[in-house]
């Protein structure tokens, strides 16, 4: 497994990520696709702290601090999502137009 | 004693100080002794200074310099330091001057101490007379022309403050301001020609400014120009036509004030700065020519007013600037010698008759002549000394006004007949005047009973100056005359390169020489070629012995009476010329005139500024900018503003039209921007 193989992965996980926050018309798919490009950034500090800076454990431990602060986000997300939902009776983004000027 | 000499004028100017700041103001105050001590101090350094010229123990003339101020100047990329010196120069005549003014205002203050007493502002007063005594001492002294021309001026403060003494009167008040002006017109000419005469040499220094002139550095028409400044500076301050005007209103002031005016100081100036300058005027005879009709119309005019004047201070006025113009005349006619020589004698008997005036008038509380009569026999002091100041100034044997006089005549003789005819008839008027003047006051019958009965004779302090001084103008004339020393006091200066002024006195008494040989010694073209000529024996003999006796006793006669028949006869007789002089020749009023006519021109001025510069131009300026600015008002509306607005609005138009297509607050769409945008970036960046 070369470095590039997990770029490789991790570009792939992101763009599935991507594809899926540009496509999905529930809110939670969304959610989810952004937890996708965050697990491609974590495989991506992984990746380079293993094969650039095998000696330490700062890129890994920054892995799991982000996965900490994203679980942690996404509790934010979640919380704000059943507000709105409670709100409009629906999980449809294309409904959400709070912020339209 | 000669080291001193720069002490002398600033020691009546530490006890000026003094004594007007020294304490409060009181009618017995004893602070105006310090004045009388400080001029002391100053006359013995003089006669010291003089008696040790004629004696031959110091050579004269004297100069010592101090620097004043450098100015570093930049000329054509060269750099120059400029050290302006400040100095005394003791010449000659200077020295004569020294003693001849400490003299005169030392009497003069001693008489104050009596005739000022009861004044409310009797310490003022001598305040005044000292810093006016320090003033033209400083004039005297000075080696550099600048510094004496800020004594000049200081002079002419200290005179302005002296004729407005009593300002609460309006006389003194209008006589102050008449004085102050009219003097000032002469001072700007001097100022100028000073102004003139250093842009030509560089240098306010006498000695060098008269070694320019030796070498002949300077062209001759600059040097008639700064003659004829020179020359209005002195008409100015010496009084001549048709300036003289100030001279007689100067009367207003107090007494002795006058004495000082008219003998050694105010008046003086414009003579001494004319001799101190004297070889501006050799260089320039168009001016010396102008100085000498000058001068003897002043003579004549002045004294054809004595000759009607009822008021005793006004006709000796007169005859001060008769005898300036005498002055002037003989200064014209390259007569330095005896126009400097007649300056230190009229010095003496015009203060003794000034103060001898001021006695009678303290007597009489009047200045009118036709009220006194007969005091001789009130005030026997008085009268002795005013006689002898008569008899001086009218020219008789062997009183000091004989001898100055008639060199004067000799210089008018020598140079033109045209002017020495009408000086010699002015000379007899002025014996005619002046012998009217003594027999209306002193001789003939008491014509006011009541003043004559409280008439009495002045106290010590008042006569003793008066002997003194009649002491002078007694002798004086004879000492100068004496064995050809007037020659050496006056020594005329010379244009010649050879001999510039610091070498032309005799440092030795070995040979004096003899009287007009000094002139003809000097054999410069711009000097009158032919020698120095003695009058005509009948002349000669006859003036002092019969042209100015009759003229006398013709006046002693016709106004010995108590009425005076012949000479009023002789007044209504001549009625339009006896009004001309009583009007003072009309000169006030074509002043007057002369200023109403200013003024009409200024009020044209003023109507042509407020109507046709203020509204053609300034208006009219103003309106054609504000129509050019509503002009430029409309382009900025609607050309500039309007394409400021219009970009403003299409980005507006523009940004509502954008949003209207893709703003639809759908989060996707704009994160599909975002990562479209993105990516479109990251294709760039990588394929680059």
């Amino acid at each position: 497994m070369t470095l590039a193989d997990y770029m490789t992965v991790s570009a792939l996980l992101f763009l599935i990520g991507v594809f899926g926050a540009l496509t999905r018309r529930n809110i939670i798919g969304i959610l989810m696709s952004i937890e996708l490009m965050f697990n491609a950034a974590n495989l991506n500090l992984a990746a380079f702290d293993r094969f650039l800076h095998p000696e330490g454990l700062i890129g890994q431990t920054l892995a799991i601090f982000t996965i900490t602060v994203a679980a942690a986000e996404i509790v934010v997300g979640l919380a704000l999502l059943l507000a709105i939902y409670r709100n409009t009776d629906t999980t449809y983004v294309e409904d959400f137009h709070l912020l339209k000027g | 004693m000669i080291e001193y000499a720069w002490l002398i004028p600033l020691i009546p100017v530490a006890a000026s100080l003094i004594i007007l700041f020294g304490a409060k103001e009181d009618p017995h105050s004893p602070l105006p002794w310090i004045g009388i001590g400080a001029i002391a101090v100053c006359l013995a350094l003089s006669a010291a200074i003089l008696w040790g010229f004629v004696s031959g123990g110091v050579a004269l003339p004297y100069e010592k310099n101090w620097d004043w101020f450098s100015l570093a100047t930049t000329i054509g990329g060269q750099s120059f330091v400029w050290t302006v010196p400040v100095g005394v120069l003791i010449d000659p005549p200077a020295a004569v001057l020294l003693f001849v003014v400490s003299l005169v205002s030392l009497m003069v203050q001693v008489y104050s101490i009596s005739y000022m007493h009861d004044d409310t502002r009797f310490k003022r007063f001598f305040a005044f007379v000292s810093f006016f005594t320090a003033a033209m001492l400083g004039l005297v002294v000075s080696s550099n022309i600048l510094v004496g021309f800020m004594c000049w001026e200081l002079m002419g403060l200290t005179s302005y403050l002296l004729i407005g003494f009593w300002f609460e009167r309006p006389g003194p008040c209008e006589a102050q301001k008449k004085a102050f002006m009219t003097t000032k017109l002469g001072d700007s000419g001097l100022y100028l020609a000073l102004l003139l005469l250093y842009a030509k040499t560089g240098t306010f220094q006498l000695t060098q400014l008269h070694q320019h002139f030796a070498l002949g550095l300077v062209a001759p028409a600059a040097a008639t120009v700064a003659a004829f400044g020179i020359l209005l500076g002195a008409m100015g301050k010496s009084a001549q036509a048709p300036l003289m005007v100030w001279l007689p209103d100067a009367m207003e002031g107090p007494t002795p004030g006058s004495a000082l005016i008219h003998a050694a100081t105010m008046v003086a100036a414009g003579i001494l700065v004319v001799s101190k300058l004297y070889f501006v005027f050799l260089a320039a005879p168009l001016a010396m020519e102008t100085a000498a009709w000058l001068g003897l119309i002043t003579a004549f005019m002045a004294a054809a007013m004595a000759l009607v004047s009822h008021d005793i201070k006004r006709v000796l006025a007169f005859s001060t600037v008769s005898q300036l113009g005498f002055m002037m005349c003989a200064l014209g006619c390259g007569g330095f010698t005896a126009g400097l020589f007649h300056l230190t004698t009229h010095a003496f008997f015009k203060a003794l008759l000034f103060l001898g005036a001021g006695s009678v008038i303290h007597a009489v509380h009047t200045n009118d002549m036709r009220q006194m009569g007969g005091l001789s026999r009130r005030m026997l002091l008085t009268f002795a000394t005013m006689t002898v100041a008569v008899l001086a100034i009218s020219g008789i044997w062997p009183f000091a006004g004989f001898y100055s006089k008639d060199m004067i005549l000799v210089a008018a003789w020598n140079h033109e007949k045209a002017i020495f005819w009408p000086l010699l008839f002015t000379a007899l008027m002025t014996a005619f005047y002046m012998t009217r003047l003594l027999t209306l006051t002193f001789l003939g019958d008491d014509r006011d009973h009541e003043r004559f009965h409280h008439a009495h004779e002045s106290p010590a302090l008042i006569t003793v100056p008066l002997l003194v001084l009649a002491f002078f103008s007694l002798t004086a004339g004879m000492a100068i005359a004496h064995d050809g020393l007037a020659a050496r006091l006056f020594p005329k200066p010379a244009l010649t390169a050879a001999a510039p002024a610091v070498a032309a006195a005799p440092a030795t008494t070995a040979t004096p020489p003899a009287v007009g040989a000094a002139p003809a010694a000097n054999t410069s073209e711009v000097q009158t070629p032919e020698a120095e000529q003695e009058l005509p024996d009948w002349l000669k003999f006859g003036i002092p012995a019969f042209f100015v006796p009759g003229a006398m006793l013709l006046a002693f006669f016709m106004y010995r009476g108590p009425k005076f028949e012949a000479a009023e006869s002789i007044r209504n007789t001549f009625a339009p010329i006896t009004t001309l002089l009583d009007r003072r020749w009309y000169l006030d009023d074509a002043f007057l005139a002369l200023v109403a006519f200013c003024d009409q021109v200024a009020a044209l001025a003023f109507w042509i500024d407020a109507n046709i510069v203020d509204r053609v131009f300034v208006d009219g300026w103003g309106l054609l900018m504000r129509i050019l600015a509503e002009i430029s008002n409309f382009f900025d509306g609607a050309f500039v503003d309007a394409t400021v607005d219009g970009v403003g609005g299409l980005s507006n138009d523009l940004g509502v039209g954008l949003r209207s297509l893709v703003a639809d607050g759908q989060v996707q769409e704009y994160m599909m921007y975002a990562a479209i945008a993105f990516s479109l970036a990251a294709t760039l960046i990588l394929t680059r």
